[in-house]
């Protein structure tokens, strides 16, 4: 009975840290070459990297069940190697990553054209690689920016419903994540368990909030989204 | 040695200089927004040139003919940026050390105390950027882009946000320094004064070409046209003709003040009687008469302003029939003649300082 409960909780944790680790580099490393790109076509992909935040989250998972349903493109292909995704726990994990993304690619984005070229320009001339540049200079002055697409790209994982049950399904204890779960408990009338698991997300969210402000406080005064 | 030959189309005008520079400290001057910082970027590899090719002691940097276009990593150009761009989430030992961490951890000590000490900034290697003056920031940025040891030194505006006493200390430290470190250097200016104190060759920028380049010595004597007659600080030029050449002596005829010039000049066989010629003088170099006498003329004070040794006036000659040409003197508040507003005076015009040049 207990584990009943609490198997949403441990499916959206899993859930939540690996998709926020994907969009945390994914978005990173899409922001540092957008930030940088000035072709053509750079409102086109930016419009694509951002269209997942302006579409309803039912959208894109019906998007998502197209490309990686048995019929679909990317299905097909995980299918040769003998993997399906749908209504697998990975499902939970990609429908959180295309949800978040966005809001990761834009802070970041924001936060890099925010850093001073002159002072990367400087470590240019002092000799050190566009690698180097981009660890020792960029990201350190970008960090408050960066921290804060990620705690709103944790959010929107943690928070993902739409998307997820689209491509993920309502399969307890394997793909049920606690928004999802809390749905199909007041469904079935099960309020306790909707009301536990509120609890539970409730305590997580407010803890979290509460050790961003502490660290916020306590972290040097630079420019940036969180210290505004 | 720096060759540089550079061409980019900027909006409202071209960039197109070319110049040498060996091991001394070339000063760019010119009015803002003439392309001198863009030049700096050029040579640094900030910026790409639309044409051209640089030089830097031997090693090809950028040759748009051979498509060559090193990045500024591989270019050995130290640049001094003018906010200075210090890394601020690093120490000031640290902001130095950062070109030079393939040495050993001792070298690296070793060299950021050497460059800390001749920058005067040694108690401050702890500090971070935001915890220092605007002076102090200028010296570590000029450290760190020593750290490398570079091939040449770019320095953009170095001192236009410090208040003059540290200024001129600094242009001081810089003067040492630049003996002591024997290598190339371009500064960027806007002040006349700091260029020709700094620099032993000059570039006079002029909306994106140079107009001159030489000696300072040279520029300032013989300014090539009324531009660089300008910008180098001969606030009064006249229009005239030549009418009698007598080396080294040259006589022109001012047509405004239907007046004789005598001028000392070693440009005399340059010159053809009936050449239109523009007659220059600095305002420190006016003087003031008691009696009458060649190069002397009547004039009327129409505005003093008082500075902290000399007097700035702007006269009106008399035989002026147009009355729009003014002589603007600063008279050194030493000097024993005293005049008020709306007085009339003899102003002194000495041959040896006026500057004739071919229109």
């Amino acid at each position: 009975m207990a584990q009943d409960y609490l198997s949403p909780l441990w499916i959206s944790l899993r859930t939540v840290l690996t998709a926020t680790c994907i969009t945390f580099f994914m978005g990173i490393a899409a922001a540092r070459w957008m930030a940088r790109y000035s072709g053509r076509l750079k409102s086109v992909v930016d419009g694509l990297f951002i269209l997942p935040m302006v579409l309803p989250p039912t959208v894109v998972g019906f998007g998502l069940l197209l490309l990686f349903g048995s019929h679909g493109a990317l299905g097909k292909l995980l299918l040769s190697i003998g993997a399906t995704v749908v209504f697998s726990w990975w499902a939970t994990v990609i429908a959180a990553v295309v949800m978040a993304f966005p809001l990761m690619y834009m802070t970041a984005k924001g936060a890099f054209e925010q850093v001073e070229p002159n002072i990367q320009d400087a470590a240019r001339t002092l000799g050190a690689s566009e690698w180097r540049v981009f660890w020792t200079v960029t990201l350190p002055l970008a960090w408050p920016g960066v921290a804060a697409g990620t705690v709103l790209a944790l959010a929107r994982t943690l928070g993902e419903f739409g998307a997820t049950l689209m491509l993920a399904g309502n399969i307890p204890g394997r793909t049920a994540t606690i928004p999802v779960a809390i749905y199909f408990a007041i469904q079935a009338g099960d309020n306790r368990q909707a009301l536990v698991l509120v609890a539970i997300v409730l305590v997580f969210s407010f803890s979290a909030l509460i050790a961003i402000g502490y660290w916020k406080g306590r972290a040097p005064k630079t420019r940036g989204f969180l210290n505004n | 040695m720096l060759k540089a030959r550079i061409k980019r189309a900027l909006p409202g005008f071209d960039l197109d200089v070319e110049f040498e520079l060996n091991r001394e400290l070339l000063a760019v001057l010119g009015p803002s927004g003439s392309g001198k910082t863009m030049t700096l970027q050029c040579i640094a590899g900030l910026t790409r040139p639309d044409e051209g090719r640089i030089e830097l002691n031997g090693k090809v940097l950028f040759d748009s003919a051979s498509g060559i276009n090193l990045p500024p990593q591989r270019r050995k150009v130290g640049f001094v940026f003018q906010n200075y761009a210090l890394f601020p989430h690093m120490t000031v030992s640290e902001n130095v050390a950062y070109s030079i961490r393939h040495l050993t951890s001792s070298e690296v000590t070793e060299k950021v105390e050497r460059l800390l000490n001749i920058m005067n900034v040694s108690p401050l290697a702890g500090r971070y950027p935001k915890q220092l003056s605007a002076g102090q920031q200028q010296r570590v940025a000029i450290a760190r882009a020593l750290a490398p040891d570079p091939e040449v030194l770019l320095l953009d505006e170095p001192f236009s946000a410090l208040d003059s006493q540290l200024k001129e200390r600094l242009e001081l430290e810089l003067l040492a320094l630049q003996r002591e470190y024997r290598g190339s250097m371009l500064l960027v200016t806007h002040d006349l004064a700091e260029g020709y104190k700094l620099g032993s060759q000059i570039a006079i920028y002029q909306a994106g070409h140079i107009a001159q380049c030489d000696t300072k010595q040279k520029v300032f004597a013989q300014p090539v046209n009324r531009t660089v007659a300008r910008l180098t600080g001969v606030r009064n030029l006249m229009d005239g003709t030549v009418s009698r050449i007598e080396s080294p002596y040259v006589w022109v005829h001012i047509s405004a003040w239907n007046a004789q010039l005598k001028v000392l000049t070693s440009q005399g066989s340059h010159l053809a009687l009936n050449q239109r010629v523009v007659v220059g003088i600095r305002p420190e170099y006016v003087e003031l008469k008691e009696s009458d006498g060649e190069n002397v003329f009547s004039s009327r004070i129409l505005q003093s302003v008082e500075g902290i040794s000399s007097v700035t006036y702007r006269f009106h000659v008399d035989a002026d029939q147009q009355a729009k040409h003014y002589i603007n003197a600063a008279i050194s508040k030493s000097s024993a003649i005293c005049v008020k507003d709306g007085q009339t005076c003899l102003l002194y015009l000495p041959p040896e300082h006026l500057i004739v040049i071919p229109e």
